[in-house]
This record gives C-alpha cells, sequence and structure tokens, in this order.
C-alpha cells in the first residue's frame, strides 16, 4: 500500500506495574530504527490497546509487563484481536515470563516472546524478520 | 475505493484507519480517494489547537474531548509529531494524554508524523480530517507539532485556532516574532495553577489590545480595566483565556466560546470561503514541495557545475544564475521524474 512510509509500531504495557523506562527506552531506539511509534503509556487494558492499534493502524503491537498476570493479560488481547479479524497485526510479548509459559503465548499469536535478558539488537532484528526485510 | 467510502460511511473503524495510512502514503487509490474526500467534505469546522511544546495541548484536548462527548459529539482528534530527522522514525506520544477515550466509540484518534515536513503539519492531515468527517466526526480537532517554530499551517485549515501557551515556554516577545499570536482566535494560557500566568496573561493582552474576556482576570485579584478597553472592542476580537487542562478549570468557558466560533464558521457563505481557504492552502502545500523537490534536483544536477563556471569566469551575475535555475527548475515540475521513490528532498 504506502511503500514509503515508515512501518508503525504500538507500543503498550499492560498490567498494573507501573515502571515505564524500559518502554520509553525502547520506544526511543525504535524511533531511531526508523519507525513510527505510537506509545500508549502504562497501565492500559487490552481494550484500549486494540482499540488504539486498529485505530492508528500498526503493524505491529508490542507489549509488555512485569507483574505476572501475562496469561489472562496477553490472552485477552489475543482474543480482542480475533474479534476484531486484526490477525495481521504482528504481535510481540515481552516481561518477566516464565519460559514454560512461552509456548503458550505463542499458540495466542505472540509471533516473539521477550524475556528481560533480551538485547535491542534481537528485537530489532526480530522485527526487521517478522516486517519482512524490514523497509 | 467506493467500497473504502461506504465502509468508512457505515462506521467500520478499520477502514477509516487504513484510508488514513493510504492518504500517508503515495498511491493511485490514495489520489482517487483524495479527490473523492476533497468533493464530500467541507460542512464540518476543524478546531486547530497549536503552541510550543509541552504546553499543554494534549492535555487540553483531552479535557475538550471529555466536556464534548458529554455534551453529545463525535469526536475527531488528528495529533501530529515531529518525524526525526535522522532516522525517519517518530514518536507518537500525544495520545498518551488521551488514553481514557480509546474505548469510546464515539471518538476517533489518530497520531501522523510530519515525514520532514515543516509548519506543523503533514501532508496527510488536512486528507485525515476530511476522512474523520466522511465518518461522521463533529468537530474534528487538529494538534499541531509542537516544536516550537513556525507551526503556523494550521491556520488556513482550522476554521477555530487555538494558540496555548504557558508561562515559561517560550513567553515575552519570541510570540509575536514566531508569528503564533497572529494566527489565533483565541488565546491560551494553560498551567495557570502555576506562577507566572498571570503575567504571561497580561502580556498577551497587551500585544494583542482589543477587549479582555472575563477569564483574563483568573487570578481573582488581577485588575483589569475593562472600561477603559471597551471602547476599543471589535466583534472579531481575539478571546484570551488562562486555563487549568489538568484539572478542566475554566475549560467548560473555553469550550463555550470554540462553539460560538464553530457556529459562526457553518454558515453556508462561511464554508464557501473557508473552503476555497483549505484548498488553497493544499495547492500551495503540493506545490512548494513539487518545487522543492525540482530545485533540489537542480542544485544537485550536472548543469549546476556549467553554471558555476560560467559564474567563476564573470559571463554571467549570480542574479542571472538565479534566474535560470528558477526557469530550469520549472521545466522540472513541468517535466516530473518517474521515480516517486525519493518523496523528501534531502
Ligand atoms: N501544572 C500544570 N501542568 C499541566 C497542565 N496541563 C498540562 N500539564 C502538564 O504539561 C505537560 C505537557 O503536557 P502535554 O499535554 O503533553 O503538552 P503538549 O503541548 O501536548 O506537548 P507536545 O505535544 O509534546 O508539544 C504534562 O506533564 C502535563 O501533565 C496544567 O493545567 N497545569
Ligand atoms: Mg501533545
Amino acid at each position: 500500500m504506502s511503500t514509503n512510509t515508515p512501518k508503525r509500531i504500538l507500543i503498550g504495557k499492560v498490567g498494573l506495574d507501573g515502571h515505564d523506562r524500559g518502554a520509553k527506552f525502547l520506544v526511543r531506539a525504535l524511533r531511531n530504527a526508523g519507525y513510527e511509534v505510537i506509545y500508549t503509556g502504562i497501565r492500559r487494558t487490552p481494550e484500549q490497546i486494540v482499540r488504539t492499534a486498529i485505530d492508528e493502524d500498526v503493524d505491529v503491537i508490542g507489549l509488555s509487563l512485569l507483574s505476572g498476570a501475562h496469561n489472562e493479560l496477553f490472552a485477552r488481547v489475543a482474543q480482542l484481536i480475533e474479534e476484531e479479524q486484526a490477525e495481521d497485526i504482528i504481535m510481540f510479548a515481552g516481561g518477566t515470563i516464565p519460559d514454560k509459559d512461552i509456548p503458550h503465548l505463542k499458540s495466542l499469536g505472540f509471533r516473539q516472546v521477550f524475556t528481560p535478558g533480551a538485547s535491542l539488537s534481537e528485537i530489532l532484528s526480530a522485527l526487521k524478520e517478522e516486517l519482512g526485510g524490514g523497509e | 475505493m467506493d467500497a473504502i467510502v461506504d465502509n468508512i460511511r457505515r462506521g467500520d473503524r478499520r477502514s477509516l484507519a487504513r484510508a488514513m495510512s493510504l492518504v500517508d502514503g503515495v498511491s493511485d487509490t490514495s489520489q482517487a480517494l483524495k479527490d473523492h474526500l476533497r468533493r464530500s467534505t467541507g460542512k464540518v469546522p476543524w478546531w486547530g489547537f497549536t503552541g510550543p511544546p509541552g504546553v499543554g495541548k494534549s492535555t487540553l484536548i483531552d479535557a475538550l474531548v471529555d466536556m464534548l462527548r458529554r455534551r453529545g459529539k463525535r469526536v475527531g482528534v488528528v495529533a501530529i509529531d515531529p518525524t526525526s530527522p535522522l532516522s525517519d522514525g517518530a514518536l507518537l506520544g500525544d495520545r498518551v494524554r488521551m488514553m481514557r477515550h480509546a474505548e469510546d466509540g464515539d471518538v476517533f484518534i489518530r497520531s501522523l508524523a510530519t515525514h520532514h515536513r515543516e509548519g506543523g503539519l503533514s501532508d496527510a492531515t488536512i486528507h485525515c480530517a476530511r476522512l474523520l468527517e466522511l465518518a461522521d466526526y463533529d468537530p474534528v480537532l487538529i494538534e499541531t507539532v509542537g516544536v516550537g517554530q513556525n507551526e503556523v499551517d494550521v491556520a488556513p485549515l482550522a476554521d477555530v485556532c487555538t494558540v496555548i501557551l504557558a508561562p515559561g515556554f517560550g513567553d515575552d516577545i519570541q510570540l509575536t516574532k514566531a508569528g503564533l499570536l497572529e494566527i489565533a482566535d483565541c488565546v491560551v494560557v494553560n498551567k495557570c495553577d502555576l506562577p507566572g500566568s498571570n503575567r504571561l496573561l497580561k502580556e498577551i493582552h497587551r500585544e494583542l489590545g482589543g477587549l479582555p474576556t472575563a477569564a483574563l482576570a483568573y487570578e481573582k485579584d488581577t485588575k483589569v480595566d475593562r472600561a477603559g478597553d471597551a471602547a476599543e472592542s471589535t466583534t472579531d476580537a481575539v478571546e484570551i483565556f488562562g486555563i487549568e487542562a489538568k484539572s478542566g478549570k475554566n475549560v467548560e468557558e473555553l469550550l463555550d466560546t470554540l462553539f460560538e466560533m464553530d457556529a459562526a464558521a457553518r454558515t453556508p457563505d462561511e464554508r464557501r470561503r473557508r473552503n476555497e481557504r483549505r484548498v488553497l492552502s493544499e495547492i500551495r502545500r503540493g506545490a512548494t514541495v513539487e518545487y522543492r523537490r525540482a530545485l533540489e534536483g537542480e542544485l544537485s544536477g550536472d548543469g549546476m557545475a556549467e553554471l558555476l563556471d560560467t559564474l567563476q569566469r564573470g559571463e554571467c551575475s549570480v542574479e542571472s544564475a538565479v534566474a535560470q535555475l528558477v526557469t530550469k527548475a520549472a521545466d522540472r515540475v513541468r517535466q516530473p521524474e518517474v521515480s516517486e521513490n525519493d518523496r523528501e528532498p534531502k
């Protein structure tokens, strides 16, 4: 469609924890890598995230969460995306997610799951790959 | 294209959102859509909000959206943030302040990046505002980029133009220099809970003259000599407000005034005049972009070395070199190159 405009990414945090340093770092890094980043801030509901992603017509949703309620909250996001028939939006998850939960999140449609050790370059190259060359 | 328009009219958010992406890029479909939008909209006044970075534009829009919803309005918002000059990426953060409306079906907020355009708007702004009108949002609110330079491009688009300032942000004479006050229908001093707001209000009042609104006497002890000014007042005097966007203080009063201006912009004669102004600004923008690209092309082209040589040998003057360049650039505009990829002049 509009091939010469940058890809758009929503970055947001769901759940109750209130730190946004990591998210803000990521947001700036993504901007510097050439993406248009829609930042929603912290403590968002899955409903807010999905509605925003649709209105902003993003290519990717990147969600993070530290408080451990990932299974319910991420599942709810995935469910809403399905209801909206917006499965073409690529979903990434990040946060303190135990290894045993990763397969479950992937089965919900999260293409990549990043745990706290993940480096920025890992995230960027995963994005590039998912978006087909990054443009 | 017709299917897109039908879906948008039916209220399909995804179609609206995708159409916005379409007009934010370059394609044949987007051209057809833009033409259609131009013909089928123009009834709804747009409200522009501009001002230096961090003065509270988004916070104010958030408060206004809340109040507009209470008055039963469906509200559309276009918020523009700057594209990074280094990476082509952008941080679109205005809607962080508006997230409480994210689940409201009668509010549609869209963030746009400038794609390196100056003037406080992006090329797609006018098309996105028209799309919101097509989808039955009324009024449409536009937040310009706040980078503190010449954000005045919103003026010809906005039927109601609010300039927002705050104590400590580019006050004093800088305002007049930037030409910001000149475009205002309404000047708002936000953050009146902070010191310095009264001084700023007075300064603006002095700068603009005319009759102060009651809201100017924001702090009870402010002495405003209304009687003395009344004689000079005109009907189209600029309204001046002191508000606190965060707590909502005085925002309802501001909204009443915005509605009065909105009503004045709805008469058929005004609509015709203002739609003409919108189209003119669209043409001016398009022409400027095309011409600048052509000029850049000439400047980096092969002909330039030759021209410099002639100059050096004293066979032509700088003035005639300029004239030649202008003519060549104009020729280039007449015969545009095929490569649509370098949309942005470097
Ligand atoms: N003290 C005080 N702070 C306010 C008020 N309104 C907004 N702010 C704060 O001002 C800061 C900037 O607000 P924004 O609404 O993001 O300002 P903006 O003009 O949209 O900023 P940019 O889009 O970045 O140019 C935030 O921290 C707000 O909380 C107010 O009435 N009083
Ligand atoms: Mg803002």
